[in-house]
């Protein structure tokens, strides 16, 4: 056919193909029709085209299933967030930025004990305030709520007990923000305070009174709020290797530290239904819990997500204060305004949580991980928040980079009358990881092997199974490692520095999306689902309900459809603020937005795209087999001339079937062991990461100033490398306050000391070091586009690298954080005494000699890296599982294949004997429902 | 705020425009740029002179809103986030703020935006360690700094340059060059 189709070329390109061949779509054409900064349909951008497809994108790893939608457009290229533009010029509205004609502000009466009972609460008084609208207390919302469907402990308002200061008692609108305080300082509460306990090491105890009570499934009387055991391996051999190293590590709690404090704005329209305007990372579990507290159904919401001024963890869950301003929007009738001071963010917490963690790291003869024991104790606070996951992930996201013999992990959470702790960017691995890696820092010292070889000889290949069941897809670890060594010249300074100054090196590695989301259900409901539509005007409008926080998540979903359709950016519209008009989404938690929603975004897109092809197939005789899509064109693959507008095919295909659109879901793949727990850790795929950092410790004040970084993180695929850095460099920021300076303080009393960002110590300018961010590509096979997390596993690294830095600089090993100058001075101060000197600056600087391992180690990390190097291009596809170091056959059942193989989830008696072990006590209690007294 | 303060008339030259307002005599001027002003772009992030990100520019020098009096700004020019650009032609530090990665959240950014601008109002060709000296009483949670001081120092050459940013709202292209006859118009259009 091709009649009259035939478009005019202007100036040919001077691009050939890899084999030679004539670059198909390398002619300029004239204007593509409406739509597009460009009034030139721009050439293929065969730089960014992978070889697969016959473009110049070189592909160490081999292909991708995604190669055949990429067209040039924006994957891979630095482009700025599709919503900057409104950041830059004031116009992004966060939270308290939504102001609705006839808003009342609501404030919100807080616990000021940490634990009491409330004997009776009075609000006649501020009822009878002029300018008061309503007042609420709990007895207007009696249902429960929480993030996690399975430890649901929060109300809107406290009960019958406060559980700490700051918690919430009652709430008040009024006309402005002065009488509602006024009003609210006229509501009187009769309290019958309770002993409270903040240390965690009492929650693991009988108490009279314990802070929340969980019915039959309380375990003992006891504040224990979860307890994780899991046994994996051979602890025989584990114990019995000569090499060790055990840590007793504390760590302080942190907080977010997000610049927007939280507001909301609540408003009941005329015809009854809700909206609530929230800066949150998880709209769809407020979207739940709203409909659980008001008891309404979910379709009579609407949840509005703001802009997010930072989010980092803290805004995820469903908050009280969200409950209330929706209580008082319906009590007074009119939109109800509830904003935070700084004081109140950190009430409301959500943070990291404050942690004792016991930690073992075996060595064996032939420098092999004979296993990692971990008990970890993990302070909540009041509420159970995310931690029945913090809990699991404190151990079980150990038993990777590095192939290890056993894994012994005991965890346990405790309430406690703090604000509650939470999930923090890096969710529960942080600490504990920082454990490991400064135990395999020791343990390598030990042995005389320099602790890069010690790690590039002990890694997981790509394709692999780790020792309790997660399915390793690609992994970048070797190259990270390879890069940061190389590029911050580790061999020349490691051990070779002069006291006080030090080099060290960690890695890190985090799930990219939970592989079980908190809310699924047997029938595989999707985790992310993007729908699309395309009208005359030739843009496409997305909806999606993933949260973009910051971090970019609009951007990448905008990247993935200008791609395949290729479209520039400014033809695709992202609609992802409303949950009225965004399709479910689980949120921006646990690293899942890249992963999940682009793949959603891919196959909504290539939906669209073969509509599109099947009218342009029509309108030009080619079949969409041949015809490929360039920078708003639709052409014959062998003469770029033929071929037909984006808009004039639209046209088409609207013409024939109506409308346009198009929709994608993703859901991961079954996978995952079957013991309790399995699905804790589980992740469609995993990120890397290796860091190396220089400090510069000043002996006599225990001062500690990082001077730089080298970050390298495996990211699968940098869809937009300028993210991906700045994903990098925030991480560090954030990995260095946590172990030098951030903590929120308790004093005797338990009372919070510093909620304000003057005492909580986030890092300035002058503190930040320069970082430099190296992009890992290792391509995972079911990523979009190849692409993995970049936002969480980037700070679990910096955290050892600097504790192992300091080592390297004084010889003493940090086993606390944050690293203050005053503990560390302390520390140098008995580290001095115990090898009988009086002046720091006489200090022994540890010093590397290399042992007979050595060699045997490097030659083994090379053997690796050819293995690793084959079975990422699949030309080796054996089945590998933890273990095949240790001899193991990776087909067979490994119980079978060694006595005393242990798959453990309930200790016995005698995995508890160890008295000093904390978390371990939390088992001695026996669930109230087992005890056979009921 | 204390309770019995009395009312007074606050005039100011809030981004080229006069306004007027009554004001309780004890106003923070970050309650009265936000709540009377109109100007949400200026942020409250701790009200205690933290974080930086309400700063603005009062005749020209970064201030804290939020530690500062709104009858202490009487009858000066304020300038705040939203006086940056001119029409719709951007600030050379609010593009490149956009290119450099220097605002992801955005919380933060008017603050660091107002303070750079008044940096390279003083200094055209600032260092990376004076950029820094700017910018040290603005507290960022997402970025590590990084990209804002590479971001500033890019504005600096392309106001040195004086190059100018494009107006985004500039027509892209005719979009039917053609006229009625063009392919690319909706079948039917030509008649």
């Amino acid at each position: 056919m091709a009649k009259g189709y035939r478009q005019a070329p202007g100036k040919g390109g001077d691009k050939k193909r890899t084999d030679g061949k004539r670059v198909a779509g390398q002619q300029d054409f004239g204007v593509p029709g409406s739509g597009g900064s460009n009034p030139h349909s721009n050439l293929q951008d065969l730089d960014y085209v992978p070889e697969s497809v016959g473009g110049w994108k070189k592909q160490p790893r081999g292909p991708h299933v995604h190669d055949r939608h990429i067209t040039g457009m924006t994957i891979g290229k630095s482009v700025p967030l599709v919503d900057s533009n409104w950041k830059i010029t004031g116009q992004a509205q966060y939270g308290d930025d939504i102001r609705l004609p006839g808003e009342l502000i609501g404030k919100i009466l807080r616990s000021p004990h940490h634990y009491a009972k409330i004997r009776s609460i009075d609000v006649s008084a501020a009822e009878a305030m002029d300018g008061v609208f309503a007042v609420a207390t709990g007895q207007d919302s009696v249902n429960k709520f929480g993030v996690l469907p399975v430890t649901k402990d929060e109300h809107a308002m406290a009960q019958d007990k406060v559980r700490h200061v700051g918690d919430l008692v009652a709430c008040v609108c009024a006309i402005d923000e002065a009488t509602a305080i006024e009003a609210m300082n006229a509501i009187s509460v009769d309290y019958e305070v309770l002993p409270s306990i903040h240390d965690m090491e009492d929650g693991l105890k009988d108490s009279e009174n314990p802070i929340h009570d969980r019915g039959k499934y309380h375990i003992g009387e006891s504040n224990v709020q979860k307890r994780v055991f899991q046994q994996f391996g051979d602890l025989d051999g584990m114990k019995k290797a000569p090499y060790v190293h055990e840590s007793d590590w504390e760590t302080a709690g942190l907080h977010h530290g997000f610049t927007e404090p939280h507001a909301v704005v609540a408003h009941w329209d005329p015809s009854g239904r809700l909206t609530v305007w929230t800066p949150q990372q998880v709209p769809h579990y407020l979207h739940r819990g709203l409909s659980a507290v008001l008891d309404i159904p979910m379709h009579q919401i609407n949840v509005h997500r703001t802009f997010v001024g930072g989010g980092f963890g803290g805004k995820s869950d469903p908050f009280p204060h969200e409950m209330c301003a929706a209580i008082l929007a319906r009590k007074s009738g009119r939109p109800v305004r509830i904003n935070f001071d700084r004081e109140e963010v950190y009430w409301i917490n959500r943070g990291r949580h404050p942690s004792r963690i016991q930690m073992g790291v075996f060595a064996d003869d032939e420098g092999r991980i004979a296993g990692i024991e971990t008990d970890a104790l993990i302070d909540g606070g009041a509420f159970a928040s995310f931690g029945h996951v913090t809990t699991y992930y404190n151990g079980v996201l150990h038993t990777a980079p590095y192939e290890i013999g056993g894994f012994n992990y005991t965890g346990a959470r405790v309430w406690t009358n703090k604000p509650a702790s939470g999930a923090m960017r890096g969710h529960g691995a942080v600490n504990s990881r920082c454990a490991v890696e400064v135990g395999i820092d020791a343990v390598s010292e030990q042995m005389n092997v320099d602790p890069m070889t010690f790690r590039l000889a002990n890694l997981l290949p790509p394709h692999s199974r780790t020792i309790t069941g997660f399915r390793v897809t690609s992994t970048g670890m070797r190259e990270c490692l390879a890069k940061v060594r190389e590029q911050s010249g580790w061999d020349e300074k490691f051990r070779n520095l002069p006291l006080g100054k030090g080099i060290g090196v960690g890695c890190g590695f985090f799930i990219s999306g939970s592989g079980l989301p908190i809310h699924w259900d047997p029938e595989n409901f999707p985790h992310a689902t993007v729908h699309l539509q395309c009208d005359m005007d030739g843009g496409v409008t997305v909806h999606t309900g993933a949260a973009d926080i910051g971090q970019g998540s609009d951007t990448a979903v905008a990247q993935a459809v200008s791609e395949v359709l290729a479209l520039p950016l400014d033809m695709i519209r992202i609609r992802s603020k409303e949950s009225d008009t965004a399709p479910v989404d689980l949120g921006s938690y646990s690293s899942r937005v890249t992963f999940m929603n682009c793949n959603a975004a891919i196959k909504a897109a290539c939906e669209l795209r073969d509509k599109v092809l099947k009218a342009a197939w029509e309108i030009t005789g080619y079949n969409p087999d041949v015809l490929v899509l360039g920078d708003r064109r639709i052409y014959y693959k062998h003469d770029p001339a033929v071929g037909v507008s984006w808009l004039e095919a639209v046209h088409k295909a609207q013409a024939d079937v109506g409308s346009l659109i198009a929709s994608g879901a993703y859901r991961t793949p079954p996978m995952g062991g079957v013991h309790k727990g399995a699905a804790a850790g589980l992740a469609p795929a995993y990120s890397f990461s290796a860091y190396v950092a220089e400090v510069d410790v000043d002996v006599e004040t225990g001062f500690v100033k990082i001077t730089k970084a080298w970050a390298a993180h495996d990211c699968g695929k940098a869809l937009n490398p300028l993210a991906v850095k700045g994903q990098i460099i925030g991480s560090c920021h954030m990995g260095m306050g946590q172990v030098l300076s951030e903590e929120m303080k308790y004093g005797r009393d338990g009372h919070l000391m510093n909620p304000d960002l003057l005492d909580y110590k986030i890092m300035s300018v002058h503190e930040m070091p320069d970082v430099v961010p190296i992009i890992v590509e290792s391509n995972d096979p079911e990523g979009p586009f190849g692409a993995k997390e970049a936002g969480e596993g980037p700070l679990l690294p910096i955290l050892p690298a600097v504790c192992n830095a300091i080592y390297d600089a004084i010889g003493i090993r940090i086993d606390e954080l944050p690293v203050t100058p005053d503990r560390l001075h302390k520390r140098i101060e008995k580290h001095c005494r115990k090898i009988g000197i009086d002046d720091p600056l006489d200090l022994p600087v540890p010093r590397f000699e290399a042992g007979p391992l050595q060699q045997k180690l490097a030659e083994r990390a090379d053997a690796h890296a050819k293995r690793d190097h084959l079975r990422d291009i699949q030309e080796d596809r054996s089945s590998y599982v933890n273990g095949v170091l240790f001899g193991f056959d990776p087909d067979k059942p490994m119980a079978e294949q060694k006595e005393g193989w242990r798959e453990a989830v309930i200790p016995t008696a005698e995995d508890l004997a160890d008295p000093s072990k904390r978390a371990a006590r939390a088992w001695g209690h026996v669930e109230r429902r087992h005890r056979g007294d009921d | 705020m204390l309770p019995g303060a009395g009312k007074e008339t606050w005039d100011a030259v809030v981004n080229e425009e006069n306004q007027e307002h009554l004001i309780e005599s004890n106003a923070i001027l970050l309650d009265v740029l936000r709540d009377q002003a109109g100007t949400l772009g200026v942020k409250r992030g701790c009200d205690m002179g933290t974080c930086g990100c309400c700063a603005v520019l009062v005749d020209g020098e970064p201030r804290l809103s939020c530690l500062c009096l709104a009858k202490e700004t009487q009858g000066t020019k304020i300038t705040t986030v939203e006086g940056l650009a001119d029409g719709h032609h951007l600030h050379p530090i609010q593009q490149c703020f956009a290119e450099a990665g220097g605002s992801q959240c955005g919380f933060c950014t008017p603050g660091f935006l107002v303070v750079s601008a008044a940096l390279l109002d003083e200094n055209p060709e600032p260092s990376r360690e004076e950029i820094k000296c700017a910018i040290e009483g603005n507290l960022c949670r997402c970025t590590g700094y990084q990209q804002i001081v590479d971001a500033v120092e890019m504005a600096a050459s392309m106001k040195r340059e004086g190059t100018t940013s494009p107006d985004p709202t500039d027509p892209k292209s005719d979009p039917h060059p053609l006229g009625p006859d063009d392919p690319s118009l909706p079948p039917g259009s030509s008649k």
